[in-house]
C-alpha cells in the first residue's frame, strides 16, 4: 500500500473528530522548526466549513473494540491501513514547512490494548519532537484504560491532550459502546488537570461527544458538559451530530444529522464558558430541549423580559452580555467607551456593535429604538424569528431542516 | 490644494506628519513618491529627513498599541490613510493616551477599522500562504493581498521557520521577501530574477496534501456559504487545495 492510499484511508476514518482546533499554547521555536501561535491559526477550510488547522489522521483504523456509531468498528468490513512512526513524521514535517497545516492531531484505533496504542503514539510524536525537532503544535488522544505513566510521558510530548466521553450518557455508552467504560476518560481528564503545567499540555484538554445517537435531552448534555468543565477545568468540549455511518438496529435511523442542534449546543456552551450563564438558565426539567427557532441567549430573555431592557450606559458587565447580540468583545467596548461619553445608538453602530438582535433588549439614555410600547414578548419574538428565517431563505443548505 | 509628500517609509510619514503640526499646516492630503497630482492639486516635497525619535516619543507618551494602530493603518490600501494618521496624531497631541477610546472622533473609528482590516487580512494569510519547495531548497510562495501585509507576515515566519530558506512574493505590491536563515529582505520584484523549478519531493507533498483535503471534508455536512466565509474565493488563486475548483467555476 502507497503512501497516499495510506493518509486517505486514516484522514478518512480521523475526519469524524471534531476538534481542530491549534490555539492556547506558546511554544517557542529553538531555531528549528516551528512555534506554535496562541491564537490559533486555521490554515484552510474543507468543504463542510470546518477548519483545517491540523493534520489530523489516525495512526491505525484497526480496532479491537465493536462500537456501534463507529466507522472503524470491528465488524466492519473495510480498508485498514496502519502509518509507521517515520511515515508521519516525514508528512508533518514536509506539510509544516510548505505552511500546509499548524501541526499534527493524532488519534488512534485501539491495537492490542489500550497501553500498546498508546506506547505507539508516543513512540509517534517522541520521533517528531526530538529527531525531527519539531515545535509546532501537536494535540494528541490518550486512550482510554492506558496506564498513568504512559499519560504521563503522553503530556510531557503535547500541546493538548483529549480524551473521549464519545456520548452523554452512561446508558448511552453501555448501549452503543459495550467495550468502553464511563469512568476511564475521567480518570484522565483528572489526571491532566492535576499535572497541567507550562510542560506538560500547555494548551490543555477538550472532549468530544456524539449527539443524537441516543435519546438523551439537551439538559443531559449540558449538565455533563458543565460538570465537566468545573471538576476538570476542560478548554472545549465538542458536539459532533450524530453521521449515520453503519446500518445497526440500535443506532436511529436519521437522513441528515441534527446540524442545528449541534449549532445551539455550541451556543450554549459558549454562555456557559464566556458569558457567565448557568445550566439553569437555558434549560431546567420543564424545558429540557433547545428552542430550535430562537438562539439560546435570545431564549432566556424572552423568558425573562421583565429583566428588560437594559440601560447600555449603566448596566454592568455581566448585564451587558446577558443582551442578545453583545458578545464579550462588545461589552469591553460599550464599558470602554461610555466612560468618556453617553452612549447613543448611533455610537453603538460605530463601535462595532451588532443591534440586529441588541436594539430589542437594550435603551440608550433611557429611549428604546422604537416605541416604548412595542416592548412586549410577541413583538420581539416574531421579529427575532423572522429574521432568523430570511437568514435561513440564503442558506438553502440548512433548509431541509425544518 | 497641498498634497505633502514623504518617501516610502512609516518613519518618514510620521516625521512629514509630526513637522506639518508643530508648524500648524492643514494638508489637503499627504502622498508618498510614486503619487501622481492631478491639476488642481500642488505637491510639496519637504524632503524632512526621518526623525526616529518620534516612535519613542509615541511608545512612552502613548503606548505602545497607538503605534501599532497607525502602522497598521499605513499598511493599509486606502486613499485617505496618511490623513487618517495625521488626524490621529492631531488627536493624541490634544486627548493624550485615551484618545482610541473616544470612538465619537471619526479619525478613531477609522483608524480602528482600518487597522483591524489589515490585521484580519494578515492573520488569514498566516494560515493561507503556501509555500513550494524549489531544487535548492528555497521555499517560495505567492500572496495577493489587498493591504501590503507582507511585513507582519515576515515577522511571523521569521519565527516560525527560522531554519529554512524562503521568500514570500507579493504580486499585488511587488515586493519580494527574502529570508536566508539570519535576516529578512524587502526587495523589489523588478530588481529580482527567478527560475522556478520545484524540486522532485514537491510533487509527491502537494498531491498528498490535495489529496487530505477532499478526504477530511464530510459530504453529509457539506456548507459552501460557510466555507467562502471564512476562506474568501479572492485568496483561492493562490491557495493549492482549492486553486482547481477556483479555475473551474471561473
Amino acid at each position: 500500500m502507497n503512501i497516499q492510499e495510506k493518509l486517505t484511508i486514516l484522514a478518512d476514518s480521523a475526519k469524524y473528530d471534531a476538534s481542530c482546533s491549534s490555539s492556547g499554547s506558546t511554544r517557542a521555536n529553538k531555531n528549528d522548526l516551528g512555534n506554535a501561535a496562541y491564537a490559533g491559526i486555521c490554515h484552510s477550510f474543507a468543504s463542510d466549513g470546518r477548519c483545517i488547522s491540523l493534520l489530523k489522521i489516525l495512526l491505525t483504523n484497526c480496532c479491537i473494540y465493536d462500537c456501534k456509531y463507529c466507522l472503524n468498528r470491528k465488524s466492519n468490513n473495510i480498508k485498514r491501513a496502519i502509518f509507521t512512526p517515520e511515515e508521519i513524521c516525514e508528512i508533518t514535517i514536509n506539510f509544516y514547512r510548505r505552511n500546509y497545516i499548524e501541526g499534527l492531531f493524532l488519534s488512534s484505533g485501539i491495537i492490542k490494548s489500550p497501553d500498546y496504542t498508546m506506547e505507539q503514539i508516543i513512540k509517534t510524536i517522541s520521533l517528531l519532537r526530538n529527531k525531527y525537532h519539531f515545535n509546532g503544535y501537536i494535540h494528541a488522544k490518550a486512550i482510554p484504560g492506558a496506564s498513568e505513566v504512559l499519560i504521563n510521558r503522553l503530556g510531557k510530548l503535547v500541546d493538548r491532550m483529549s480524551a473521549n466521553v464519545e456520548l452523554p450518557t452512561s446508558s448511552g455508552l453501555k448501549l452503543l459502546a459495550p467495550n468502553k467504560k464511563e469512568e476511564e476518560p475521567a480518570k484522565i481528564m483528572k489526571y491532566v488537570k492535576e499535572h497541567r503545567t507550562k510542560y506538560f499540555a500547555p494548551a490543555g484538554q477538550s472532549t468530544q461527544m456524539i449527539i443524537g445517537a441516543t435519546n438523551e435531552r439537551d439538559l443531559d448534555i449540558m449538565q455533563k458538559s458543565s460538570a465537566m468543565y468545573q471538576n476538570y477545568q476542560l478548554r472545549r468540549v465538542f458536539y459532533s451530530a450524530y453521521i449515520p455511518v453503519n446500518k445497526d438496529k440500535l443506532l436511529p435511523t436519521i437522513l441528515t444529522p441534527p446540524l442545528k442542534r449541534e449549532n445551539r449546543l455550541y451556543q450554549a456552551d459558549w454562555l456557559l464558558r464566556y458569558y457567565n450563564f448557568k445550566v439553569e438558565d437555558i434549560l431546567d426539567e420543564n424545558n429540557p430541549n433547545f428552542n430550535l427557532l430562537i438562539d439560546p441567549k435570545a431564549d432566556y430573555a424572552l423568558r425573562h423580559l421583565d429583566e428588560f431592557p437594559k440601560e447600555i450606559n449603566k448596566a454592568s458587565y455581566y448585564d451587558l452580555l446577558k443582551v442578545p447580540g453583545i458578545g464579550v468583545k462588545s461589552a469591553q467596548r460599550i464599558i470602554n467607551a461610555r466612560k468618556f461619553f453617553k452612549l447613543t445608538f448611533k455610537d453603538l453602530k460605530k463601535l462595532g456593535v451588532v443591534l440586529k438582535r441588541a436594539k430589542y433588549f437594550i435603551t440608550c439614555n433611557n429611549k428604546y429604538f422604537i416605541n416604548e410600547s412595542y416592548f412586549n414578548k410577541s413583538f420581539i419574538e416574531s421579529n427575532l424569528v423572522l429574521e432568523d428565517k430570511q437568514e435561513i431563505k440564503r442558506t438553502t443548505d440548512q433548509l431541509s431542516l425544518f | 490644494m497641498n498634497i505633502y509628500i514623504y518617501n516610502y517609509s512609516f518613519l518618514n510619514l510620521l516625521s512629514v506628519i509630526d513637522f506639518l503640526i508643530t508648524n500648524k499646516i492643514k494638508p489637503a492630503n499627504i502622498k508618498n513618491l510614486s503619487y501622481t497630482p492631478n491639476l488642481l492639486e500642488n505637491p510639496i516635497n519637504l524632503k524632512i529627513k526621518d526623525n526616529p525619535e518620534i516612535l519613542e516619543k509615541i511608545k512612552t507618551n502613548w503606548g505602545l498599541y497607538p503605534l501599532k494602530v497607525m502602522y497598521y493603518v499605513y499598511l493599509a490600501n486606502d486613499n485617505y490613510k496618511e490623513l487618517t494618521i495625521y488626524y490621529l496624531y492631531l488627536n493624541f497631541l490634544k486627548y493624550g493616551r485615551i484618545t482610541l477610546n473616544l470612538r465619537k472622533l471619526k479619525c478613531v473609528t477609522k483608524s480602528l477599522e482600518i487597522s483591524q482590516k489589515v490585521s484580519n487580512e494578515a492573520h488569514k494569510l498566516k494560515g493561507f500562504i503556501r509555500f513550494e519547495e524549489m531544487q535548492n531548497k528555497v521555499l517560495y510562495s505567492i500572496i495577493e493581498p489587498t493591504h501590503n501585509v507582507i511585513y507582519i507576515l515576515a515577522n511571523h515566519f521569521k519565527k516560525r521557520l527560522s531554519n529554512e530558506y524562503w521568500m514570500i512574493h507579493d504580486k499585488s505590491h511587488n515586493i519580494i521577501c527574502l529570508y536566508d536563515k539570519k535576516r529578512i529582505y524587502f526587495v523589489n520584484k523588478d530588481n529580482l530574477k527567478l527560475d522556478n523549478l520545484k524540486s522532485a519531493a514537491e510533487e509527491l507533498y502537494s498531491m498528498l496534501w490535495c489529496n487530505f483535503y477532499q478526504t477530511i471534508g464530510i459530504k453529509e455536512r457539506k456548507n459552501d456559504r460557510c466555507r467562502r466565509n471564512f476562506m474568501p474565493k479572492k485568496y483561492w488563486k493562490n491557495i493549492l487545495e482549492v486553486r482547481d475548483e477556483y479555475e473551474k467555476s471561473n
